[in-house]
């Protein structure tokens, strides 16, 4: 009963901070403008702000969102690791490196499509890289070497950002450092459509996974004693995982807390099923993502400020208040 | 490995989607070929068309925009950014910053010109402008004669190339007075600090260095290989600095001088614009009095 009232609430929210994030924005419009712009009688700016502008980063920013709370919630319980959060593999840095290389060359002006390309890339070299260190052993993957691979490969990225940044022009890292800072304001179409390409399919298969996710968060043992193929659920569910991770990463930057705060917050509403708690940390990330680029843009507008301020200032207190209510029942 | 043969499967989807994602840039190339009009070429070495000239103006660079308010272009201005000061723009709507402004706030003033940052500064900005059918055009004013191109190329594009070119010409006639009074001064050894901890100096191929160079002085960081950088405090040590250089606020660590003067200079020196002779005469008046 807790899941369903808890399903619609978090689905209400959804569409209330989709409408919300159409609705405003830097530039004060009507809802009657808006309106018209969707059904397109606006004046063309309008309608270039509702519907290039406005209606693809709502869509971005809870495509993201949501990837970013399942990656989260899955990395949790495959490295049995409260701490796990969608960048652990060292995929933020991958793709840091990637998109800071474009930017710092210049190569990220050819096209739309390059400094995302760019940062996946980066993103898919660091998972190759700590998946190969994981399985090196042959006997399968060992989740404490694939934490420890991505610390260290994550480190060694950052090493080559501050390269990268310190033989930059100054207003190039100025660049650098809002993207790594991650945001939404570069939302087009085209990103929308990378987004669900990749996080819709893979946050489906992911929620398939959910009984075996439940038995492997037990233990790996009593998981293979159940009777699942533990090293082809854990293999499918992080690569799955890495990847939403760094398609989102790809398109939005690096966006903090969501993938860590969100999961848990969830868990500890509804408890640790995978069946509940990848659908509703989905649908809770999308609401609480969309809410923070709200915010973000809205408060000293038309200046933005980094949505992971946005994330860290909302979820964090949000998230204490949740543990300390679930430590007092 | 199941993990790289998925990887590399994964790799080949994403090849294609974004190249399926990518669409040509073949507006401006298009100008160049079917415009009837003059065509200039702006920063990033695209061509613009000249016809009709741009009536509601974006400056996203605020020393294109001291420019624009110099030629008499202020009334096209539709738009300033937060870091445009001047008492004559602030009745306009911000954009937020120059570099990443908000595009919303730009097409919600409905440009037919959006001046902003030439080179690798920010490539995201042109690149959503282009998305969006927005005309744009880069200045860089790296050194005084990239400000005379800038001014000249905003002429033209404003159709005010008159006084422009007027502009140019006096900036380069009293440029050359500077040089010409400056000539046979003993010889100084100047750092211009640009703030920072380790602080950045302007090194060669900056029109700071230039203008150091024309009032008389000898940029003491003319061995650098860009044009700012942040050097090494022990850099101070190791070379003699007559004088330290730097704008109004700029926090600097004057245990660094070891003896040369430090002299603040007005803030207009870091605008690459129309004050640029201006700035080469207090730049030549300080370096009269240091002995």
């Amino acid at each position: 009963m807790r899941r369903v009232g808890l399903s619609l609430a978090l689905v209400v929210l959804l569409a209330c901070s989709m409408v919300a994030s159409v609705r405003f924005g830097s530039v004060d419009l009507g809802t009657a403008d808006v309106l018209s712009a969707l059904t397109g009688v606006a004046p063309p700016w309008v309608r270039t702000i509702v519907v290039d502008l406005r209606l693809p980063r709502a869509l971005l920013g809870a495509l993201v969102g949501g990837g970013l709370a399942v990656a989260g919630a899955t990395f949790q319980a495959l490295l049995r690791n409260p701490l796990a959060e969608p960048y652990i593999l060292g995929i933020s840095g991958g793709a840091s490196v990637g998109a800071v290389l474009m930017l710092a060359t210049g190569i990220a002006g050819a096209g739309s499509w390059t400094l995302p390309l760019a940062a996946f890339l980066g993103a898919l070299l660091a998972i190759v890289l700590v998946f190969g260190v994981a399985t090196a052993s042959g006997r399968g993957m060992d989740v404490r070497v694939l934490l420890l691979a991505g610390v260290v490969v994550a480190a060694f990225f950052s090493a080559c950002i501050a390269l990268i940044l310190s033989v930059s022009e100054a207003r190039t890292v100025q660049s650098a450092v809002l993207w790594i800072m991650g945001s939404l304001a570069n939302a087009g179409w085209s990103n929308v459509i990378v987004a669900a390409v990749y996080t819709l399919p893979a946050t489906v298969l992911l929620i398939g996974l959910a009984r075996p996710l439940n038995l492997l968060a037990i233990g790996e043992e009593t998981a293979q004693y159940l009777g699942t193929d533990v090293e082809r659920v854990k293999r499918l569910a992080l690569g799955v995982a890495a990847l939403i991770t760094a398609a989102g990463v790809a398109v939005a930057g690096v966006i903090g807390f969501v993938g860590l705060v969100v999961p848990h917050a969830i868990r500890l509403l509804v408890g640790s099923d995978h069946r509940a708690l990848l659908p509703l940390s989905f649908l809770a990330g999308a609401a609480f993502l969309a809410l923070a680029d709200l915010v973000a843009k809205l408060v000293l507008a038309p200046t933005e400020i980094p949505i992971g301020v946005i994330t860290a200032f909302v979820g964090v207190p949000l998230f204490l208040v949740l543990l300390r209510r679930s430590l007092a029942a | 490995m199941p993990v790289d043969r998925g990887a590399a499967t994964l790799l080949l989807y994403v090849a294609v989607l974004f190249v399926a994602g990518c669409e040509p840039r073949g507006e401006s190339a298009d100008l160049a070929s079917s415009a009837s009009g003059r065509v200039v070429t702006d920063a990033d070495g695209n061509p613009i068309r000249v016809q009709p000239p741009a009536r509601r103006v974006i400056s996203l660079v605020p020393s294109a925009t001291l420019t624009l308010g110099a030629l008499g272009a202020e009334d096209r201005l539709v738009a300033r950014t937060d870091f445009d000061t001047a008492a004559w723009v602030g009745s306009l709507p911000s954009v937020g910053g120059g570099l990443q402004p908000s595009i919303e706030a730009i097409v919600a003033a409905r440009p037919d010109l959006v001046i902003h940052f030439g080179g690798p500064q920010d490539v995201q900005t042109p690149r959503r402008l282009e998305d969006l059918g927005i005309r744009h055009a880069a200045v860089r004013p790296d050194r005084i004669h990239d400000i005379l191109d800038m001014v000249r190329f905003l002429g033209a594009v404003t159709g005010r190339d008159e006084a422009a070119d007027s502009l140019a010409l006096s900036i380069e006639s009293e440029l050359a007075a500077v040089r010409r009074s400056a000539a046979g001064r003993p010889d100084v050894q100047v750092a211009y600090v640009l703030g920072g901890d380790p602080p950045w100096v302007a090194g060669p191929g900056s029109y700071i260095h230039e203008l150091i160079e024309m009032a008389g002085g000898t940029n003491a960081f003319s061995d650098l290989e860009r044009r700012y950088a942040a050097v090494s405090p022990e850099e101070f040590h190791g070379r003699t600095i007559d004088l330290i250089l730097l704008s109004r606020g700029t926090v600097f660590d004057a245990r660094l001088a070891h003896g040369g003067r430090i002299v603040e200079v007005s803030p207009d020196l870091e605008l690459p614009g129309p004050r640029v002779a201006a700035s080469a005469r207090e730049l030549a008046r300080i370096l009269a009095h240091v002995p």
